[in-house]
């Protein structure tokens, strides 16, 4: 028994040999490409701007400073708070902070329509902001925020509050937030004994768990949920407004990216939400600006309303898209008198619409909006932050002027702001150019010196000019004449272009090179890799040795036409990936290959007469396939509006559309009935099986037909199908599935005679337990999918059955042919990208998540996500495999037969291995060559961590699948006892 | 070379002369193709020149000045090779190819459609026009020479094993345009932003060259195998 036993093990140890290789190749890789930018953990305090070159001091504080730098730090911040009048590092210049977020707000939300060309119904909806914005006599503005990619919430909060770039691996974690540890606005707010006070989003929770004062956080991850969280908010914000307890108030609202996600952009719920928001806007200026008179609560407030992204029309964001980046930013100060921006540092665009009013944006990058904002508010700017302090928006706050009127026109007006500006500006550089100082520093890599060396001395041009400045106004005693005012407007405009050329440059310098790329380490990843590879040839050459053990009378096949034309397919779309613009028509490619291989059928088919009737079933469902394809990936650009051309309110599609999938599932389910009764194998497990699979096809038919909108009316007790529906069919499979576990481990000895039954009724109840899982995760689009991929194998395995036909009664001569595994693949990534999926962390359908559970658990979502994601592609091709071989010799009845089978099966699983393997490869070394590339977080880095978690899987279910299907070999693995068997059998027949 | 081949190649001898095919000399191959490639010329000169579009202005209309200018120059000569003339009238060769006109163009919008080829009313025009014109390099010419001999077209499209210099001058050249027009796609998806990398454009140059490439080599194979045939007659 324990012979036997090795016999399996000695079958498939290459399997899980591959998989550890593939394992540590990627986690090395993985380590050198996706670092994370290190994250400091220093944070800026009052007394440090004491070392800045900033402050004109007295002498005697200049030698104080400079005998002693490692002095006490509370004794000096005492010192300079007292020598400052208790500013720390800028005057503060508004008392109050009002954060109004409003989740994936796109700029043509806010900004008016007369600066698009086409007036869309999502647009002109706020209309409060856009009134506001284009009165003269308030002192409001709308912006153009563009943030950086990814544009994922938790990593836009980061960087809003941070003032850094996000790093990528972040995107990862972005469903399990962690805390922030770098220097950011809301610690230095609280470190200055400012109250926050937060509702809303529960990210924010998860980023700062204990910074605010007080908190009213809402579950933010079910996004079929499109009021929670603002009902929230709304009950909360209005009470607070007339309280005095809070210095800064961040309410978040999330209606409108759930809105997105759920229905698109060009939705009605869309447009109900941002009238309510308009609504809610409206009351909330109306509440303070009712308390903005002198003593007011609100007489120093600064309201900020404002989107961490943008969406597509489709209302998805994650990526570097001009519409994801694009979020606007609405600010209006309530204090009295308001203030104007100084036309030198304007750089508005404005237009007139059709009634004259004239409305105006201006564009702020959301890297400034830390720094800003803590210029604004007078604490220290985060130790991090590489953002500049954004003259337009610092200008809109009254408090920044210091006077009582406010005249950008009168000179010395303007010329005390433009000095208090440039004051900020250079503590604003000091700041910068002391992080990337200790960033250098402390980072093993950091930035390429001779960049870091232009920086500098950029920023020692414009320190030169600030003491050149200081040195004059010190020599003129403070005091400046009138006569002079054109000439020092002149030299404070200089500067402030220095210290905003030095800035620009420092983040542009980020922008390019922050990611660090441990090379050796990558090299390391790529070289276990390609031995891996090599492995995996070997493990195929070993497999075809076993085979030629067993009939030594068969020589080498060598390497045919197909073989090599497999090869060439698998290699054209392997160097596809090379290319962004292959990699984002992916499904079009491996579609186009996968017809130019069923040409090659084709041909055969023509020759021999037969089969003809298989290939142009394949190429018509190819030929759907490829439609569906492009409607999924359209649905990445513009589909919403050809979707509803196409479906548009006819009352008979959508009838067909809910009708269509219940039809395909019966059809399915009585396949399936087919296949299980007609084995005769198995027989209390199969009845098990069919019985618990057309019992979860049922439930599914069930929980589409609560689901939709048609049915739903009639039906009472929608609260328990819901979830209830969709729990038991995960039960069900989970059930069924250990039930096939144990029912292989402790089957009675097999019929050997008929391995070949016995591996397709193996395998039908492997697929049929996953199958409802999967289709209930895949929506109504399921069923189709599914019958699909049955008929797309059923024509390869029929089509490679034709080829084998020719040789038959020597069956066991040839060799695998890669082929047909070869198409099995390019089905499976046709599948993929058919079924609405594609390698963007804004393709995951977060909606899958969610079929059955309300609450979000990360592990269980994930699996979930997972599931729906690489159901199709990956679970079912690989576990549906074996029918690759099984299905050629049913008439085989022997125990060499038994042989070949699991021969053939090994060398299909090595093969379908290693065409994963090999494009994987190729989107690495793509990765590697394009990792300075524009779209490199864009496109190739999500293409990388899909194609490397793919290839996990893949391997990981080739091991469970081989432990699944694979027996032992009777020990024969000398001619003469195969013979002896043989004989034996024989005798027994 | 194997004696099975030549057992082979001397069946086919006493096949063609059984049914009585034209024996075609390499001289009067070469004058086909000069005249198939002359035709093309012809076509894109017109096109350029007297009605001032080209496949990149006005895709649909150049292709359809092209196959229609093309098609006397294809038909005509291939018909004048029909096989069996005797049977056959040059006609009714004419005719055939003129039938196999559409029912190509059907087969090769089938292929480009699962190929990946868009689909829209505004690209209608323009793949009618093509495949109209593909029809002509691949279906034609075999429609023209074998009219519905189910056999021939076996051997033609399926073998691939010609087996005189009349299936040379079929086989290969269309082989080269259908070839030419697969690799003519690849450019498609790029992001270059030019204007020839439109459906059918690029498709189109790929297909023209393919064909004319295929010429080229069955002129060549065409110049070998008739020498040897020569010399088989010869002996």
């Amino acid at each position: 028994m324990v012979g036997s036993s090795t016999g399996k093990w000695e079958l498939i140890w290459p399997f899980f040999l591959i998989l550890i290789l593939h394992c540590v190749a990627i986690l090395l890789y993985t380590r050198g490409f996706l670092l994370t930018r290190t994250e400091l953990s220093s944070f800026s305090h009052c007394s440090d701007v004491s070392h800045s070159p900033c402050f004109p001091r007295h002498s005697s504080d200049l030698s104080n400073s400079s005998s002693s730098p490692s002095r006490n730090l509370s004794m000096t911040d005492r010192v300079e708070a007292g020598d400052r009048n208790g500013r720390c590092w800028t005057r503060p210049a508004v008392d109050r902070l009002v954060v109004i977020i409003l989740d994936a707000l796109r700029f043509d939300f806010v900004a008016p329509s007369t600066f698009f060309d086409e007036n869309m119904p999502w647009m002109d909806k706020l209309q409060v902001l856009q009134k506001l914005a284009s009165d003269e006599g308030s002192s409001a503005r709308i912006f153009k925020a563009i943030a950086d990619p990814p544009t994922t919430s938790l990593q836009r909060l980061k960087g809003l509050t941070t003032g850094g770039l996000p790093t990528f691996i972040d995107v990862g974690n972005s469903f399990g937030a962690p805390a922030i540890v770098e220097d950011n606005l809301i610690n230095q707010l609280v470190q200055n004994g400012r109250r926050v006070l937060m509702m809303g989003d529960d990210t924010w929770l998860q980023l700062f768990p204990n910074h605010f004062e007080k908190s009213y956080p809402f579950p933010s991850f079910n996004v079929k949920d499109l009021h929670t969280v603002d009902n929230g908010c709304i009950e909360h914000l209005f009470p607070s407004l007339y309280r005095d307890d809070w210095d800064v108030l961040i309410a978040h609202f999330l209606g409108v990216d759930h809105a997105g996600h759920i229905f698109g952009v060009d939705s009605t719920p869309m447009i109900e939400k941002l009238e309510q928001y308009n609504a809610i806007l409206e009351k909330v200026i109306e509440v303070l600006k009712n308390q903005s008179g002198p003593g007011g609560l609100h007489e120093n407030t600064f309201l900020l309303v404002m989107g961490d992204h943008g969406q597509t029309l489709n209302g998805d964001h994650g990526g570097g898209a001009v519409e994801e980046v694009e979020t606007s930013l609405f600010a209006m100060s309530l204090k009295e008198p308001p203030a104007s921006v100084p036309s030198e540092l304007d750089t508005s665009t404005c237009k007139l619409d059709p009634n004259g009013t004239k409305t105006c944006f201006s564009s702020i990058q959301q890297l400034d909006f830390a720094v800003t904002i803590a210029a604004l508010l007078g604490v220290p700017f985060p130790f991090g932050s590489i953002g500049r302090v954004n003259p337009e928006l610092y200008a809109l706050s009254a408090g920044t002027w210091n006077q009582p009127t406010i005249n950008a026109t009168n000179w010395s007006n303007l010329e005390e702001w433009m000095q208090t500006y440039v004051n900020v500006l250079c503590i604003n550089s000091w700041q910068v150019k002391r992080y990337i100082d200790v960033y250098s520093a402390s980072s093993v890599i950091g930035f390429p010196s001779e960049d870091l060396l232009r920086v500098a001395d950029i920023y020692a041009q414009a320190q030169d000019e600030w003491t050149n400045i200081l040195n004059n106004s010190f020599l003129s005693g403070n005091e400046i004449q009138d006569k002079r005012f054109d000439t020092s407007l002149f030299t404070l405009r200089k500067l402030i272009d220095a210290y905003s050329e030095f800035l620009e440059s420092v983040a542009e310098l980020a922008r390019s090179k922050w990611t660090e790329f441990d090379l050796k380490m990558m090299g390391l990843g790529l070289g276990i890799f390609v031995f891996s590879l090599f492995i995996h040839f070997v493990a195929i050459r070993r497999a075809t040795k076993l085979h030629q053990v067993s009939f030594p009378s068969v020589g080498d096949s060598g390497i045919s036409f197909r073989s090599i034309f497999a090869l060439s397919v698998v290699a054209i779309r392997a160097c596809s990936v090379l290319s962004n613009s292959y990699i984002l028509a992916e499904g079009k490619v491996a579609n186009f290959l996968l017809v130019t291989t069923v040409f090659l059928n084709l041909r055969y088919s023509v020759k021999k007469k037969k089969m003809l009737m298989e290939v142009v079933v394949f190429l018509l469902l190819i030929s759907i396939l490829r439609f569906t394809v492009e409607i999924g990936l359209s649905k990445n650009a513009v589909s919403t509006v050809f979707m509803k051309g196409i479906f548009g309110g006819q009352i008979t599609l959508i009838f067909i559309a809910e009708i269509m999938p219940m039809l395909t599932l019966i059809l399915l389910g009585y396949l399936l009935y087919k296949t299980i009764n007609g084995n005769s194998c198995w027989r209390i497990l199969s009845y098990l099986l069919i019985t618990g699979t057309l019992i979860s096809y049922v439930f599914v038919a069930l929980h589409w037909t609560l689901e939709s909108d048609m049915f739903a009316k009639q039906l009472v007790f929608k609260g328990i199908g819901r979830n209830f529906a969709p729990q038991v069919i995960y039960a069900i499979g989970f059930g069924l599935l250990i039930l096939l576990v144990f029912a292989q481990a402790f089957m009675p000895k097999e019929d050997a005679m008929n391995y070949g039954g016995i591996l397709v009724s193996k395998t039908v109840a492997m697929l049929s337990v996953w199958s409802s899982t999967i289709i209930i995760l895949l929506g109504r689009q399921g069923p189709l999918v599914s019958l699909g991929s049955i008929i797309g194998g059923w024509c390869i395995i029929r089509l490679h059955n034709s080829e084998l036909d020719q040789n038959h009664g020597n069956v066991g001569a040839l060799t695998t042919n890669p082929l047909p595994v070869t198409q099995w693949n390019l089905l499976a990534v046709c599948l993929f990208f058919s079924s609405g999926h594609w390698c963007a962390f804004d393709g995951l359908r977060y909606g899958a998540a969610f079929i059955g559970f309300d609450e979000f658990i990360l592990v269980r979502q994930a699996i979930l996500l997972a599931i729906d994601t690489f159901g199709v592609s990956h679970i079912l091709p690989i576990f549906g495999l074996p029918f690759l071989v099984s299905l050629q010799y049913p008439c085989f009845q022997s125990k060499q037969a038994k042989r070949i089978l699991l021969v053939k099966l090994l060398q299909v699983f090595l093969i379908y291995g290693l065409i994963t393997a090999m494009t994987t490869m190729f989107t690495i070394i793509c990765v590697t060559i394009q990792r300075r590339h524009l779209m490199v977080w864009g496109l190739f880095a999500p293409k990388y961590v899909f194609d490397v978690i793919g290839l996990i899987l893949t391997d990981v279910l080739i091991c469970l699948a081989s432990l699944y299907y694979f027996c032992q070999i009777e020990d024969d693995t000398t001619q003469d006892r195969v013979m002896k068997k043989c004989s034996s059998s024989e005798k027994g027949l | 070379m194997s004696p099975k081949t030549t057992a082979k190649a001397e069946t086919t001898q006493n096949e063609t002369t059984q049914n009585g095919e034209v024996v075609v000399a390499s001289k009067n191959a070469f004058l086909l193709h000069l005249v198939c490639g002359l035709g093309l010329a012809v076509a894109f000169w017109f096109a350029h020149n007297i009605y001032a579009v080209n496949l990149v202005s006005d895709p649909a209309q150049t292709l359809y000045l092209i196959w229609v200018i093309e098609c006397p120059f294809v038909i005509i000569p291939y018909s004048l090779f029909r096989w069996n003339p005797e049977k056959c009238s040059f006609l009714k060769a004419v005719v055939r190819g003129f039938l196999g006109l559409p029912a190509g163009a059907l087969l090769n919008t089938f292929g480009a459609i699962v190929l990946g080829a868009p689909v829209g009313s505004q690209y209608m025009k323009r793949t009618i026009n093509w495949s109209l014109l593909m029809s002509l390099f691949t279906v034609v010419p075999a429609a023209s020479v074998f009219g519905s001999s189910w056999k021939d077209w076996q051997r033609l499209f399926a073998y691939s094993k010609p087996t005189g210099v009349l299936d040379y001058m079929i086989c290969i050249p269309a082989h080269g345009a259908a070839i030419g027009a697969w690799f003519g796609a690849w450019p498609m998806p790029l992001d270059w932003e030019r204007p020839w990398q439109e459906w059918p454009i690029c498709v189109t140059y790929g297909a023209v060259g393919g064909y004319l490439a295929g010429i080229v080599v069955s002129l060549g194979f065409t110049v070998m195998y008739g020498g040897r045939q020569q010399h088989v007659k010869g002996d």
